[in-house]
């Protein structure tokens, strides 16, 4: 997906402008920004939620920034921040998640407005799907989804390569249910 | 679907939202950054002011009473904003660590907060007593001067009591609910954790 390449190569040139030192938080923004969305839309259903959801994981990022080492790739560390303060947030909330569908708005552009269609209605039941697995379940899929490899993933998790692989296909089995149409 | 293609589904996932969804993100970004901004200054302020007041009284009045009392006020200021530190520092770690270390201490967090609530609720109504029974002991001492003040308008005293009852039941029912709610969010962050727990074995 050409996108999804444009941000990659994005996030590797601002690692590259950058080198050594932490890049300022716009540049953090526009380069993670998405993902950190991304992560909150895959923890909270509720639009108002949502919001302040991101702002909370903004608000962290921008605490933790003076923090951060450069022992793991910034992308790393804040997927990090997103994940904990999504699933502390969530385990403040009275009620469960829900699971109702928002709007969302796809690029305009190069793709035709059928394959958009596809891509919409596809993008839009894996993030249903995503949003009904168990929490440890669901943060190892964003976290694949997200690009990541299995060795940053376990590491992040501080987990074992063979209990990555267990969960991530619990994960994967519960996810294809759920995505495969119903007879 | 035979297999699910994590890889497709990572490019239809990580697809980079349009320019106006872009620019929102940013804005709330910028907004988030700038209120952070302003309350650590105020904070700072806030500190700088108070120990200016608190050091011109007791320069305006030089007397150990003042001295002790303005000592006190600027060491509780110092501890309180230390207290703070630390705990926004342990909330920086916990969210920088893995899941499991952040579960566990919001499970330790939340605890603390249940003792709190529950220290509460049992020592509310003896505080209550005792807060009127100083104020009858005050009152006696004074010869009931301030009972006849407010006796010399109607409906006050009544208005008086009303105000202290619902005040107190109003403060119980906060800590109760306070309570409840961190009990509720202490099962589902036990239980939270057990699912972590089990996922690794």
């Amino acid at each position: 997906m050409s996108r999804a390449v444009e941000e990659g190569a994005r996030q590797t040139a601002t690692a590259q402008t950058f080198n050594g030192e932490t890049p300022p938080f716009e540049r953090i923004v526009a380069d993670h920004g998405p993902l950190i969305s991304r992560i909150a839309m895959s923890y909270e259903a509720d639009p108002t939620l949502r919001e302040d959801l991101t702002q909370q994981i903004f608000l962290a990022v921008w605490q933790a920034l003076p923090s951060y080492r450069a022992d793991a790739s910034l992308k790393t560390f804040i997927a990090r921040i997103a994940q904990n303060r999504a699933i502390s947030f969530v385990t403040r909330q009275v009620r469960q998640p829900p699971v109702a569908e928002m709007p969302e708005r796809v690029e305009s552009g190069q793709p035709s407005p059928e394959e958009e269609a596809i891509d919409a209605s596809e993008r839009r039941m894996l993030l249903d799907a995503t949003r009904r697995l168990p929490l440890p379940q669901r943060e190892v899929i964003i976290l694949v989804l997200e690009g990541f490899s299995y060795a940053e993933i376990a590491d992040m998790l501080n987990i074992a390569p063979n209990a990555l692989a267990l969960r991530l296909s619990r994960a994967k089995a519960a996810l294809k249910k759920m995505l495969e149409p119903t007879p | 679907m035979t297999d699910l293609d994590l890889e497709r589904l990572g490019g239809v996932w990580r697809q980079q939202p349009d320019p106006a969804a872009m620019a929102e993100l940013q804005r709330t970004a910028e907004a988030v950054r700038r209120r952070a901004r302003w309350a650590q200054w105020a904070d700072a302020i806030a500190a700088a002011a108070v120990s200016g007041v608190v050091a011109l009284l007791v320069l305006r009045n030089p007397q150990i009473d003042t001295l002790l009392v303005g000592g006190g006020a600027i060491l509780f200021l110092l501890i309180s904003q230390i207290r703070q530190r630390k705990l926004r520092a342990a909330e920086l770690r916990s969210l920088t660590g893995t899941t499991e270390e952040m579960l566990d201490q919001s499970v330790e967090r939340v605890t603390a907060t249940l003792k709190r609530s529950r220290l509460g609720l049992i020592f509310a109504g003896p505080a209550m007593l005792t807060g009127l029974l100083l104020a009858y002991v005050v009152e006696h001492n004074s010869g009931g001067e301030l009972a006849s003040r407010i006796a010399a308008y109607p409906g006050l005293g009544t208005a008086i009591k009303l105000v202290a009852v619902l005040g107190f039941a109003g403060m119980a029912l906060h800590v109760f609910r306070q309570f409840r709610r961190s009990r509720r969010e202490l099962e589902r962050l036990i239980a939270l954790r057990e699912a972590y727990r089990q996922e690794r074995e």
